[in-house]
């Protein structure tokens, strides 16, 4: 296994230059491969990758085997080409068992020469970094050291004071002393200590309020899951999604705006772009394959459960479909309502208010406390969306009456009251 | 396979897969044997508290009693902590959604349902694919309308007992190893039993079957039918059109209850709104019945009089009209003027008069008809007719005599069930293929028993009337290996198409010109009826009942048997709520007992008395009928029986039904079956064995006091308001108060935004209970149990108080000089013919409330939308609140219901299958909390926000509460008062509107309408 896929790197390695090489000879146009990159999501990555067969051909090289005239008469309009009698586009559409491509007659020609300049050059590669040793310091947290520092310092001190008590001891010597172990000392202080009242009444007093104090907060925190963090069954990550690739939050937790639940997206949802995109190109830190182009397996997860040849590209028939058992990360108790299109469609408030950076969070996590503190903390500060929504229409003008002009919150149309959340 | 859902492990939802594996947590699926064995060894020392007492080395132990409290306390702390952490919960989304669903929002069918007993057009809201609440279809023309059993018939789908699989022989079998041993065992003399079929599409399959078929009714109106098969060829019952009547008199005739089949609640109710015009209501019955109670004469009559009575009202109006005129018997004394008064009266009426039968017999049925004809009333309506009970006794009767002569090898049954219902037919000799949902009486001996779904699971079709015709559509894939009713007889025909396939076709040739698509969304289609023929000339004929035999008014003890409106004929005979709804007028519930009168039960030596704790228990009585004896039968005494008249409810004396049903009361069909009307033949002494009653009202008179504000109808029409709804007022130092200027408090605000106001018109309330089931489906209030409701820890958020008038009055005493100790020892005594009021008390959300002033917690407090929160997880159970309130609205959970074995049989929420139907946006609480009536806040929130959501104001109307919902007679109305075009609004305005216990000064949200009888 390993050497098979040494080999495979070895050879597409070997690909590459051969092609950068050959390409740079036969290339007769000029383009603008970061614009062609662009327009390719746009029009061209549901149906082609560059080093792999989709829908229709791989794309690398394609400006080797066909003339620049050629191209652009294809991409515009194929099925004219192939009207035409064209052999070269007949056999492509046979070969591709008569899947029709759609016709871009509004690509300009310099835009299709972006594209085709992508296709040579393929995605940029990441800046690597020779210093320190490696690309991937940079963007690796810092580590904490303050364990080490307070061992440190902890040493530090058991030199100091052992110099102390071996001095002291010199000098009683060289008083005709006799020395006296660090120990007896410690024990005589303590003594004193211990038979001084105030002392013990302050200490006692200290101590118990410590505790008591630690106690609150331990109870406090019972079943407060605040960074609760779980392994889910598929490492998904909200960073690339949501962050990288820009996803509207939406659009797979649809249900937040109509419903009480937020909703985690069913496998057909992820399907939606998980049908061309398998994580083969997805690369590591330092710019590598990370799968060596194979599928990802945690895409390859979402296929187990729905049922989906990936290279055949269909859905398997009479397949037993597995559901996805996340970890349920918010947990509200039974004894609170809580309705996401109350606070996102109707409060309007942007998920990260409550969820966090989500856009960053690699792996999910609870961000907030979800405690009842935390939501009457919201419902006293935010105010009210009046604006533009007609329910409100009478109502806003009796409250800024009553309330002389200040800001009107949650709680000022009673979103305190103990039924709202609680029946 | 799809999965289905979603979510969480908690009390609100119940994780489920539409191939119906239902487990507790994830361990019970990945390791069965585990949980089996940690289930079993979950108390592994069991050590009875003899042994531990017993043992000496405990005696001896050095452990004190101090230790033993330290160390519980220590490990109660230690368990606590230790259960804080938070247990990983699983969120399963589906594989692939379906797009009409989103998890966390209601999805609405509309469809109908059919028992054998009700019909109804209705709509099932489904939550994350399961139905949970059955909600009236107000567009439908046809029984629109819920009531009670409608209600809670969505349980039934949930009920454990159900049959799971194919049975043959009592042995697990596939479909298809079953279908073909029931074919196996069908010949030629063979016989399809079912209980009335209303549906198409199982007529053509019963057609094709090509067996001899023929219908039973559990409440049988056989005789009823014959009259009109005579006149027109077609089995059913005439229509009623109360709009067009303003004098109905009802013989017999629970119309608002059981009888023919049709909803007249909202029709009822519209007509009898107070003013000109408003609807004169008759009643000659013996038991008392909810029409009985809601009627402004009621008669006391023995059901062997029916016959005369109807007679008796026949040949004055005979006489009026130039008619000749039927031998009938001398009516008794005490009834005889009332009911020439009330002849006169119908007489008077004309064709606005309506004359209704409820006993089944022909000539009965005949004079009725004969009367209405000659009067030329035009709300009794002979050319639509209604087809929900068409069953034929007489066919019955040669059932039993060719079974017993062994003429007959092989019944199927469907729908009914004769080892229950009909005790004469002897099942031992033949072979019994049973089309049942349970291993009841009948399936639990069948050769075959072959489940039959749920309606919420089945496709089927329904012409229930003329120019109807409506679609039964499943809500969810059948739970247990069952089919349709229609599929099974199909295939038992030999035939292989899908239920959907066969009521499709069958919509194709009834539906008209509506679609398919139409059918499934509208759930009916008006369709053009054939007009019933009524020959021209055959009107002579129906009105000259010269001929008839007048049956003869006996004397001594005579037995009927009649239907409570929770239970009816006994389709829902394991569904807890049922038995849990009180019996509108007794009061009960969790039984059916014999109903006698005041003077029997001293004759008989029967005593019905409240124990030290309220709970009331009496004697029980042997009674023999036609020779059948049934031992120690509970009696209650109940003002308004007519003397010698003692009745008993069906569909109760269950033995295998399931764990909730089975052995709870007697059945009444073991005395006198389902098709005789009454029998004189009676003989019943007093038993030794007491029976204890779980009954929810002690006072059964107002003493006095205005609970239910009631007037008659010229007091309401000539009188000013202010005489007859006075407001009570307090001298003050500002003068006289009302109740609602004289104050304590500051008032909360409530100008700005919504005040939730609920009117209840007490005039048109009729008592039937569809509010108290629908409120308990919607608010997950749990099943307490007989016992429980013994010691009156009934949790029903909604309850219907029912008064009776007293002799006693506080005027009579005055005028006779009766002292005060003596008047309210006699106001405490119903009278012998009482009036009969009904009023709905729930939580009334007072705006001073005097539960919020003494909750140490804070637990329950106010909104400034008008409402009485409760914030069950603050509650800690102190029950200050429900001593301090006027109204006694206030339940304890004085149990975890929803853990506590005791519970196990008959709180839905211990069962995996009946957990299903609860409400997952409402808390199921916990125990130690006091609950109430939140007057729907979770239909209120989200009315709130799907209209911010939408970005506009509230409609009225556009939601409202359960019980609002489910009242058929539209006596509950919810709103916003602060909307000044709400219904309730203006109803609040109205004359007749006032607060209970208003002097009490505590401002309810909840206010009633005056009471108004149409007499004198």
């Amino acid at each position: 296994m390993y050497t098979t896929s040494k080999l495979k790197r070895f050879a597409s390695l070997f690909a590459v230059i051969a092609l950068m090489l050959f390409s740079s000879v036969a290339q007769a146009f000029e383009g603008d491969a970061k614009n062609g990159r662009k327009l390719f999501k746009q029009n061209c990555a549901s149906c082609h990758k560059l080093d792999k067969k989709l829908v229709g051909p791989a794309l690398t090289g394609v400006t080797d085997k066909y003339s620049e005239e050629w191209l652009l008469k294809w991409i515009r309009n194929n099925a004219e080409l192939r009207a035409s009698g064209d052999e070269d586009a007949i056999a492509i559409f046979e070969e591709y068992n008569g899947s029709v491509m759609s016709a871009f007659p509004a690509l300009s020609d310099q835009d299709i020469f972006d594209i085709l300049q992508y296709t040579i050059d393929g995605d940029p590669k990441p800046v690597v970094t020779t210093a320190g040793g490696g690309g991937g310091v940079a963007a690796a947290p810092a580590k904490d050291y303050s364990k080490e520092i307070v061992i440190g310092l902890g040493l530090l001190l058991f030199v100091m004071i052992s110099l102390l008590a071996r001095m002291k001891n010199t000098l009683r010597l060289v008083n005709g002393q006799d020395p006296v172990s660090i120990l007896d000392e410690a024990g005589w202080f303590w003594g004193r200590l211990i038979n001084n009242k105030g002392f013990v009444t302050v200490a006692t007093i200290v101590v118990t309020i410590a505790f008591l104090n630690q106690l609150y907060w331990f109870m406090m925190g019972v079943g407060v899951e605040q960074n609760y963090q779980p392994e889910q069954p598929i490492a998904f990550s909200h960073a690339l999604h949501a962050g990288e690739n820009q996803i509207d939050c939406n659009y797979c937790h649809s249900s937040a705006r109509h419903s009480k639940h937020s909703g985690i997206p069913s496998a057909n949802v992820c399907m939606n772009c998980h049908m061309y995109v398998d994580g083969s190109e997805i690369k590591d830190d330092a710019g590598n394959l990370k799968y060596d182009g194979e599928r990802s397996p945690e895409i390859a997860k979402i296929y187990a459960a729905i049922g989906w040849d990936a290279d055949e590209r269909e859905y398997i028939e009479n397949y037993e479909q597995q559901p996805i058992k996340w970890v349920r990360i918010h947990n509200l108790p039974d004894l609170a309502y809580f309705n996401h299109s109350q606070h996102v469609n109707a409060g309007q408030l942007e998920c990260q208010e409550c969820h966090g950076p989500v856009e960053t969070m690699e792996e999910m996590y609870q961000y907030s406390e979800l405690t009842m503190g935390w939501c009457i903390n919201c419902h006293r500060e935010t105010e009210v969306q009046f604006e533009k929504n007609g329910y409100y229409q009478d109502f806003h003008e009796e409250l800024t009456e009553k309330y002389h002009g200040e800001k009107i919150t949650a709680e000022k149309i009673g979103g305190l009251e103990c039924g709202k959340c609680h029946y | 396979m799809v999965w289905n859902v979603v979510s969480v492990t908690t009390n609100r939802e119940v994780r489920m897969t539409e191939n119906n594996k239902y487990w507790r947590g994830i361990e019970d699926q990945s390791n069965p044997e585990l949980t089996e064995k940690l289930a079993q060894n979950e108390f592994s020392n069991e050590i009875s508290s003899a042994d531990f007492l017993g043992n000496d080395e405990v005696a001896e132990s050095q452990t004190s009693r101090r230790d033993f409290l330290k160390f519980m306390g220590f490990s109660t702390a230690a368990a606590t902590l230790a259960a804080c952490e938070a247990p990983i919960v699983e969120s399963i989304p589906y594989v692939v959604k379906p797009d009409s669903l989103t998890p966390g929002l209601p999805s609405y069918y509309a469809t109908s349902m059919f028992d054998g007993m009700d019909y109804a057009s209705i709509l099932v809201k489904t939550r994350e694919g399961r139905p949970i609440k059955v909600e009236p279809n107000t567009e439908a023309p046809f029984n629109g309308g819920t009531n009670a059993r409608t209600q809670a018939s969505v349980l039934s789908l949930y009920d454990g007992a159900r049959l799971r699989n194919p049975k043959v022989g009592g042995e697990d079998a596939s479909w298809g190893d079953a279908l073909a041993a029931a074919k196996a065992v069908l010949t030629e003399k063979s016989v399809l039993l079912t209980s009335s079929v209303i549906s198409p599409a199982l007529k053509t399959a019963i057609v094709k079957l090509g067996l001899r078929h023929l219908s039973v009714d559990a409440v049988s109106a056989s005789a009823r039918l014959d009259v009109y098969e005579g006149f027109t060829g077609k089995r059913g019952l005439p229509t009623v059109d109360l709009d067009h009547a303003t004098t109905v008199f009802a013989v017999g005739a629970d119309f608002l209850g059981d009888w023919g089949g049709q909803n007249l609640m909202a029709s009822y109710a519209e007509r009898r709104k107070p003013g000109q015009g408003m609807l004169r209501h008759l009643q000659a019955e013996a038991g008392l019945s909810i029409s009985g109670s809601n009627a402004d004469v009621r008669v006391k009559a023995r059901v062997s009089e029916y016959e005369a009575v109807l007679a008796h009202v026949y040949n004055k109006v005979a006489a009026s009209a130039g008619l000749s005129k039927v031998s009938a018997p001398e009516l008794r004394e005490d009834i005889a003027s009332s009911i020439d008064a009330a002849a006169t009266e119908l007489i008077k009426a004309g064709s606005g008069a309506l004359v209704l039968n409820g006993l089944n017999t022909e000539n009965a049925e005949r004079l009725a008809l004969a009367i209405n004809l000659a009067l030329g009333s035009k709300a009794f309506n002979t050319s639509k007719f209604v087809y929900t009970a068409n069953g034929n006794d007489k066919a019955a009767a040669a059932l039993v005599s060719d079974v017993a002569a062994g003429s007959v090898d092989t019944i199927v049954t469907l729908g009914v069930n004769p080892a229950y219902q009909m005790p004469s037919v002897d099942l031992s000799g033949v072979n019994v293929v049973a089309i049942a949902d349970r291993e009841d009486e009948t399936a639990a001996n069948a050769k075959v028993a072959l489940p039959v779904s749920h309606y919420l699971e089945s496709w089927s079709d329904f012409s229930a009337v003329d120019g109807h015709y409506a679609v039964g559509q499943p809500t969810i894939s059948p739970l247990f290996d069952s089919k349709s009713a229609v599929e099974i007889v199909n295939a038992l025909a030999g035939g292989s198409e899908s239920a959907k396939a066969l009521v499709e076709a069958s919509a194709a040739a009834n539906a008209g010109s509506t679609s398919w698509n139409a059918l499934l969304h509208d759930g009916f289609a008006s369709t053009e009826a054939a007009e019933v023929s009524m020959n021209g000339s055959m009107d002579a004929s129906m009105i000259d009942v010269s001929g008839i035999n007048v049956m003869k008014p006996q004397s001594g003890l005579e037995f009927y048997t009649y239907t409570k409106t929770g239970m009816g004929a006994g389709e829902n005979a394991n569904n807890p709520w049922t038995y849990e709804l009180p019996d509108p007028i007794t009061r009960l519930s969790w039984d059916n007992y014999i109903t006698m009168s005041a003077a029997d039960a001293v004759e008989l030596g029967i005593e019905v008395a409240p124990e030290s704790n309220g709970a009331m228990t009496g004697n029980t009585l042997n009674i023999t009928v036609d020779g059948n004896t049934l031992e120690n039968v509970p009696v209650w005494i109940q003002p308004g029986q007519t003397m010698g008249t003692l009745g008993l409810a069906v569909g109760f004396g269950r033995t295998a039904v399931g764990k909730v049903g089975n052995g709870i009361g007697v059945n009444a069909n073991t005395l006198l079956p389902a098709s005789a009307a009454v029998s004189t033949e009676v003989s019943a002494s007093a038993s030794e064995v007491e029976h204890g009653f779980a009954s929810v009202q002690l006072a059964h008179t107002m003493m006095g006091r205005k609970i239910v504000n009631e007037i008659s109808l010229p007091t309401f029409m000539n009188v000013s308001h202010e005489e007859w709804n006075e407001k009570p007022t307090f001298e003050t130092h500002r003068g006289p108060l009302s109740a609602f200027e004289a104050n304590l408090w500051d008032d909360h605000d409530h100008e700005t935004s919504h005040m939730w106001n609920m009117s209840i018109d007490l005039n048109s309330c009729t008592g039937c209970g569809a509010c108290v089931v629908a409120c308990s489906l919607e608010n997950n209030v749990p099943v307490v149990g007989k016992d429980e409701v013994r010691r009156h820890r009934d949790m029903h958020w909604l309850r219907i108080d029912r008064y009776y008038s007293s002799e006693m009055t506080a005027e009579r005493a005055e005028e006779e000089g009766i002292g005060a100790i003596e008047k309210y020892a006699k106001m405490e005594v119903p009278s012998e013919s009482p009036s009969v009021v009904f009023q709905p008390v729930m939580c009334q959300h007072c705006n001073h409330a005097p539960c919020e002033t003494v909750c140490p917690v804070g637990a329950t407090v106010h909104s400034r939308e008008g409402l009485n929160h409760m914030a069950y997880n603050r509650c800690i159970g102190t029950r200050y609140c429900a001593n301090n309130c006027p109204y006694k609205v206030r339940r304890f959970n004085w149990f975890n219901y929803k853990g506590n074995e005791k519970f196990a049989d008959v709180n839905p929420s211990q069962d995996d299958y009946g957990r299903m139907v609860l409400n997952p946006d409402v808390t199921v609480r916990a125990r130690g909390v006091i609950e109430k009536c939140s007057l729907c806040i979770q239909r209120i929130q989200l009315g709130k926000l799907e209209a911010k959501k939408d970005g506009r104001m509230l409609t009225d109307g556009e939601f409202t509460t359960a019980c609002a919902q489910a009242c058929g007679s539209n006596a509950i109305v919810f709103g916003d008062v602060n909307n000044p075009d709400s219904e309730v609004s203006h109803l609040k305005q109205q004359g007749r509107a006032y607060h209970l216990l208003e002097e009490v000064g505590t401002q309810p949200s909840v206010f009633y309408q005056t009471k108004v009888r149409n007499r004198a």
